[in-house]
């Protein structure tokens, strides 16, 4: 019967239409899963005290990963703190004052335009512009170009993530503040960044996690060290150089140092996303 | 809806004594970019009384409200022509510090919107930004406020902890407790109760009745009865434009012009 044999028909199609999502969902976790289990087998193995005390040895010799953790975390605080000033500020300007007439609407749609294009911009780009405005002309690679590099890769991310929870804020909010007498830019500071707060926070902790394993734009920039150097107008360690060193070198010992970076950054970012996962929880409840 | 452009409206406008008159609007026009949505409005608040401003949706009570203390200033291309005049002062000049003179006249919201930061920093917020008061004159400044929003013995042990934590009609009475805190000549509230069950209802109409002796009180409502319960005045406004103002009993029981009579019982709106 044509009504039965429609039914079927529909039965089956749906049958294959849930096998094939579910099948690309199982294939998804399972890469994720090998990805993880690899690193988790050949990091752990050689974790120890050596790896935050030592700096990245010689073939052959012991030494550890302090120099690149020290490195990584210097670069990266400092591209955050200059990425969440601009972000934050830039956010809040396309947020709240870009309707304030028609030169800065028309300003705010080129910014957000240009924004979005930074923000998919590959980052290999943005290490070779930093490379010609703050590495050339100085004639040598240093931690401040690699830190401005990182920057520029998260300052996109904060612009837009501030932008967004701005925007969500209840109107009413926003009156409350200014019927009080208070001018709009203390509405702003007091009251709606502090709404804001988890959304910001999260934005920033999201750029973070995304330039905490930036390689291209390092080794243009910051290139790397082979001893301990805090020094920002010098060549800087990071975590990623080493692991693209050492990662491809045919030492046995450089292999296994490269895999703990390896870990070291994911174990990173997933502590992050999980940081994140619970403060937009805590978002939602308020 | 009839035509509005070839339709004559009546007005009929209540007479109160000049001296008694805190906030006098007068020959209100206001403009939503090109659409004009309040038409020649007039109309006089009483100092230490509510009045409360009736009507159909769209009609213009929450405009003339938002013209009272220039919150509109804050979206571009909302304007309004005409006077305002607070102590014959015209609130409408450009030259108007318009954060001053919303200390001087306050709002509340529909919405209850409490500031994300604790019962007590929600109350000082607005008495820090224009006073520099010694802690303890403030933590009295912050009871008293609470006290008059009838709040005060539902959160004197939690003073500390987030304004958000509340119920929607706690939330709305720290909304008015925040908006008496930097003492304003004028409250203005546009439709406060309707997010509210009818116990919070009751006792925030209590509170504004108590207020009132001390304010000028102006209330947007959807309700009559409310209305009819609280305020001392009434205007009730159709198309932009004022139909009747009146002592609220002579409106209620007596209305001059019939669109007004035909809105209170019912027969539109």
């Amino acid at each position: 019967m044509a009504l039965l044999d429609r039914r079927s028909r529909r039965k089956a199609a749906n049958g294959v239409f849930v096998t094939f999502c579910t099948g690309a969902a199982v294939l998804a976790i399972i890469t994720l899963f090998a990805i993880l289990f690899s690193l988790v087998v050949k990091g752990v193995s050689g974790i120890n005290l050596d790896i935050f005390t030592m700096s990245t040895p010689a073939p052959d010799s012991r030494g550890g990963l302090a120099n690149a953790i020290v490195g990584s975390i210097m670069l990266c605080s400092v591209a955050m703190i200059g990425a969440v000033s601009v972000g934050v500020l830039a956010g809040t300007f396309l947020a709240e004052y870009a309707g304030l007439n028609r030169w800065t609407n028309a300003y705010a749609s080129v910014v957000r335009f240009l924004n979005d294009v930074l923000l998919s911009a590959p980052s290999i780009l943005i290490g070779l512009f930093v490379y010609y405005i703050a590495v050339k002309p100085v004639h040598g690679f240093n931690g401040w170009a690699g830190a401005l590099a990182l920057g520029l890769i998260a300052a996109p991310v904060v612009t837009r993530t501030t932008e967004d929870v701005l925007k969500l804020q209840a109107k009413q909010l926003r009156e409350s503040g200014v019927a009080l007498g208070a001018p709009m830019w203390v509405t702003i500071q007091k009251i709606l960044w502090r709404a804001s707060q988890g959304g910001i926070i999260t934005g920033a902790l999201l750029a973070f996690a995304r330039i905490s394993g930036e390689t291209a734009p390092l080794l243009f920039t910051s290139l790397g060290n082979q001893f301990m150097n805090t020094n920002m107008t010098k060549p800087i360690s990071n975590l990623p150089a080493v692991i693209f060193q050492f990662g491809l070198s045919a030492y046995d010992d450089w292999q296994r140092l490269a895999w703990v970076g390896a870990l070291l950054i994911a174990g990173t970012v997933l502590t992050i996303n999980i940081i994140v996962r619970v403060l937009s929880q805590e978002q939602k409840r308020s | 809806m009839s035509d509005s452009k070839t339709e004559v409206y009546e007005s009929f406008v209540e007479e109160i004594p000049a001296d008694t008159v805190k906030l006098d609007v007068k020959n209100l026009n206001f403009f939503y970019g090109k659409h004009q949505s309040l038409h020649n409005v007039s109309i006089p608040f009483q100092r230490q009384s509510i009045t409360g401003l009736i009507g159909p949706s769209g009609c213009g009570k929450s405009t003339l409200l938002r013209a009272l203390n220039r919150i509109y200033a804050l979206y571009p291309g909302q304007r309004a022509e005409g006077q305002i005049l607070l102590d014959g002062e015209n609130v409408l000049d450009r030259g108007m510090d318009l954060s001053l003179l919303r200390a001087r006249v306050g709002m509340v919201f529909q919405q209850p919107t409490p500031f994300p930061m604790s019962i007590y920093d929600n109350v000082a917020f607005g008495v820090r930004l224009y006073e520099q008061i010694s802690k303890a004159d403030l933590d009295q400044r912050v009871e008293e406020s609470l006290r008059r929003s009838a709040l005060w013995n539902e959160v004197k042990d939690k003073l500390h902890s987030s304004g958000l934590g509340l119920s929607g009609g706690q939330q709305q009475r720290l909304c008015v407790a925040r908006t008496i805190a930097v003492r304003p000549e004028v409250i203005l509230l546009d439709e406060p109760a309707s997010a509210l069950d009818p116990i919070s209802t009751a006792k925030l109409e209590e509170t504004l009745v108590e207020l009132k002796a001390d304010y000028t009180i102006v209330i947007v409502t959807h309700n009559l009865q409310q209305a009819a319960r609280i305020s001392d005045h009434a205007a009730f406004m159709f198309l932009g434009r004022l139909i009747e103002f009146a002592q609220t009993a002579k409106l209620f029981d007596n209305p001059r012009a019939t669109r007004t009579a035909d809105y209170i019982t019912g027969r539109f709106g």
